[in-house]
């Protein structure tokens, strides 16, 4: 027979967890059950009407060319934030964690980016490439004899100017969790690897990295969730999803059908379908992080 | 995990503690003290309550998207109808973008918190008849008692916003798409500055030899590209979609991919392709281009032609848009917004947002907004007085107003589409033209690839509200 935890306070428990369970119902699941929902119907923007329509939003998505793309986009996308961004990270974490003259400064100045709000962020790299006025597609024409860097009709640079700003906004953020993980490297290990003959690369890749796999593996998966939906801001300031479509990633297109063509049938099927993706990547990476990564010191 | 379990026998023991804990009493010292600031706070909250009873004011709300400039008129003339209006407060919200306000306004109406008034950009005009959330204003006077004389308002523009002759939303900020040229740049490439395009045979040959002069590395750019191609096509008299347009009943598929709109839509990625267009973004991104002499023209709203008048430190010429010869003559469409009315509101209420929309066709409010924004007069005769007054004797303003008034009036296509998906097909129109100047598509295959992603969605509209 199991002992009460609570002896003579049987309620107690759930009391103290009634709040945070209020709070999920209302705004996570109750939410989440009404979409599920209506990603069976299609309904007119004010509600006046509504259709049964069974699997049709699923169909009509998965058969479109558009929504096609917008998976591919996104998957090309975060590919883009999480390896170059956090190989990035990693290499100026690395630079930052040894003692020089001025390192602080350096420190704030990689690390400030994550400060910004992906709007200000979002005009900054949109000034910066404005196709007539701004300084990056100025300084390509000249160095290239008259290149001329449109993002705004060529949408692979689109893509890649996006990424590289939702990579660069990312960096600060990477950059204090992996230098904590480097500053947590004990001296000791490096020390007796030098000592047994082992070089920086190979100290490196058979001592600080292994070690620095929880920090990697959580940085993975934040940085997931970042490039499939926190880009969000960044992409409605710069492309607005364009040109063409070259830039709409799953989040964006959601929230383009949802709340500006006011489609909320299938804006409730795409909300479904990133659901599934998130959970489905969410638990692999738990299951090999949980698995490869080495938390014991 | 030992840890934890550590933790969990530590909670179990000690009872007495747990008890002491969340006994108030013990806790919480309620004396004498306390009693006269709970007292207090009781007076302090109760005195908003109050003062809204003392004040008697009919209050009502009205729910826009105009901000920077335009918001600073929003607030000048709330303040004015406020100030002669004692017994009414009318309470402006600027609530985003025209989209932003749009949903906002769906989801306050569904909540039962919408606003009394809410401003609605053309493309929504359609949603909005079929709301069954709003009262045309052509009613409401009728309601109130009074008559009224929908003869005073400018017709092109009434136009736009009624169903079967009666109008359904009150215009407040219309504008028109046109030509602007950079005079100065026109001179140095050797063409006369008097002299703008009138075809688009002549853009093409403009464009040519003032790339050929190499003043700029562009000639001309534009923006809002699904509302300048509604505009082409209104203004040679060509249908946007079936069913008069949208305005004999809804349209089930679009009509303007024919030998006509091809013809149109191929002319657009070739001069694109000769370096003679480049492409501008979906809205304003190319005025800077324009305001900073890095292109000869631009193809925009005439609302922005404050802004370029502004900015620009070269003389800056108007004109109509460029026709293609040999075709029929349309109207430029009306763009812009309008005011819609909530229904199921008090008669209190609604007599004081009547007020309001009197008072914005008084001549002189009509004459602020206009001098303010760049947006039209909606009255004929804010529009006479405007020409006693000789405010157009300046060519640039009066090109704005002569390109919607001269054009006729009496056809849908002229009049322009009323479409239920607007907002979704304007964009499948602009990635259509991104993805034939991309070169992903040849311009044929782009255009018809946009007509048929647009029927499906008048297909859906249909299936919902046809029924």
């Amino acid at each position: 027979m199991q002992e009460e935890r609570f002896p003579g306070y049987k309620w107690l428990p759930y009391l103290l967890v009634a709040p945070s369970i209020a709070v999920i119902v209302i705004f996570l699941v109750v939410p989440f059950v009404q979409s599920v929902r209506g990603s069976f119907f299609i309904s007119t923007p004010f509600g006046t009407k509504t259709i049964y329509v069974g699997l049709r939003n699923y169909i009509r998505l998965f058969s479109s060319p558009d929504y096609q793309n917008s998976i591919l986009t996104t998957l090309a996308f975060s590919a883009f934030v999480i390896i170059i961004g956090l190989s990035i990270s990693l290499g100026i974490a690395q630079l930052l964690n040894q003692k020089i003259r001025g390192l602080g400064f350096y420190q704030v100045a990689l690390i400030w980016t994550y400060a910004l709000s992906p709007a200000i962020a979002g005009v900054i790299w949109a000034l910066m490439f404005a196709p007539a006025t701004g300084l990056v597609p100025y300084i390509v024409s000249r160095l290239s004899g008259g290149y001329v860097l449109n993002w705004m009709t060529n949408g692979r640079i689109a893509l890649l100017v996006v990424a590289a700003a939702a990579t660069w906004k990312m960096l600060g953020y990477n950059i204090v969790f992996l230098l904590a993980g480097l500053q947590n490297v004990p001296n000791a290990l490096m020390e007796a690897a030098r000592v047994d003959g082992a070089g920086p690369w190979k100290a490196f890749w058979r001592i600080t990295f292994p070690m620095l796999s929880p920090t990697t593996t959580f940085l993975l998966f934040v940085n997931m969730l970042y490039a499939f939906f926190q880009v969000f801001g960044l992409i409605d300031i710069m492309t607005r999803g364009g040109p063409g479509n070259a830039t709409e990633i799953l989040v964006y297109k959601l929230y383009r059908d949802g709340f500006i063509h006011l489609n909320t049938g299938s804006a409730s099927a795409q909300s479904f379908v990133v659901f599934f993706v998130i959970s489905i990547a969410a638990i692999t990476q738990l299951r090999i992080a949980t698995r490869k990564a080495i938390y014991a010191r | 995990m030992t840890r934890v379990m550590e933790d969990m026998t530590m909670l179990k023991k000690p009872k007495t503690k747990l008890t002491s804990f969340f006994s108030l009493k013990n806790r919480i010292n309620v004396g004498p003290k306390h009693k006269w600031a709970l007292v207090g706070l009781a007076v302090l909250l109760s005195i908003p309550t109050v003062s809204v009873f003392a004040a008697e004011k009919v209050e009502i709300t009205w729910w826009h998207a105009m901000s920077g400039s335009r918001l600073k008129v929003v607030d000048a003339i709330v303040e004015s109808f406020n100030a002669n209006h004692p017994d009414i407060e009318l309470k402006p919200l600027f609530t985003g973008t025209y989209a932003e306000t749009l949903t906002k306004f769906i989801v306050s109406y569904r909540t039962g918190t919408a606003p009394n008034l809410v401003q609605v950009y053309e493309v929504g005009t359609q949603t909005m008849i079929d709301s069954e959330a709003i009262l045309p204003v052509y009613q409401i006077p009728g309601m109130l008692g009074e008559t009224w004389d929908w003869a005073q308002y400018v017709i092109p523009i009434t136009n736009y916003y009624s169903v079967e002759g009666n109008l359904w939303s009150m215009p407040f900020n219309s504008s028109s798409a046109m030509l602007y040229y950079n005079k100065d740049l026109f001179a140095q490439a050797g063409l006369d500055p008097n002299k703008p395009p009138t075809t688009w045979k002549e853009m093409e040959e403009y464009g040519e030899q003032i790339l050929a002069s190499g003043v700029v590395d562009y000639v001309y750019s534009g923006g809002w590209p699904g509302w300048i191609w509604e505009q082409t096509l209104g203004y040679h008299n060509h249908l946007y979609a079936d069913n008069d347009n949208g305005r004999a009943g809804l349209a089930k598929k679009v009509v303007f991919n024919d030998e006509f709109g091809h013809m149109v839509f191929e002319t657009m990625v070739r001069l694109h392709d000769k370096g003679i267009y480049i492409y501008g973004g979906p809205e304003y991104a190319a005025n800077s281009a324009f305001k900073a002499g890095q292109i000869a023209m631009l193809i925009q709203s005439t609302s922005s032609l404050a802004g370029i008048l502004k900015a620009s430190e070269f003389e800056v010429g108007t004109s109509f848009l460029p026709r293609f010869e040999g075709y029929p003559i349309g109207n430029s469409l009306v763009g812009g917004g309008s005011l819609w009315v909530t229904k199921g509101k008090s008669e209190e209420e609604l007599r004081a947002v009547w007020e309001f929309l009197k008072y914005l066709g008084q001549t002189e409010i009509a004459i602020q907004w206009h001098k303010g924004t760049g947006y039209f007069p909606v009255t004929n005769a804010a529009l006479k007085a405007l020409l006693d007054e000789g405010w157009f004797s300046n060519q640039t303003y009066l090109t704005a107003f002569l390109e919607i008034l001269s054009g006729r009036r009496d056809t849908a296509a002229a009049t322009g589409a009323r479409l239920g998906p607007f907002v979704e097909m304007r964009e499948h129109f602009r990635a259509a033209l991104e993805k034939a100047i991309a070169g992903e598509l040849s311009p044929r295959e782009a255009l018809d690839e946009a007509a048929e992603k647009m029927n499906q969605l008048l297909r859906d509209y249909y299936e919902l509200y046809g029924g």
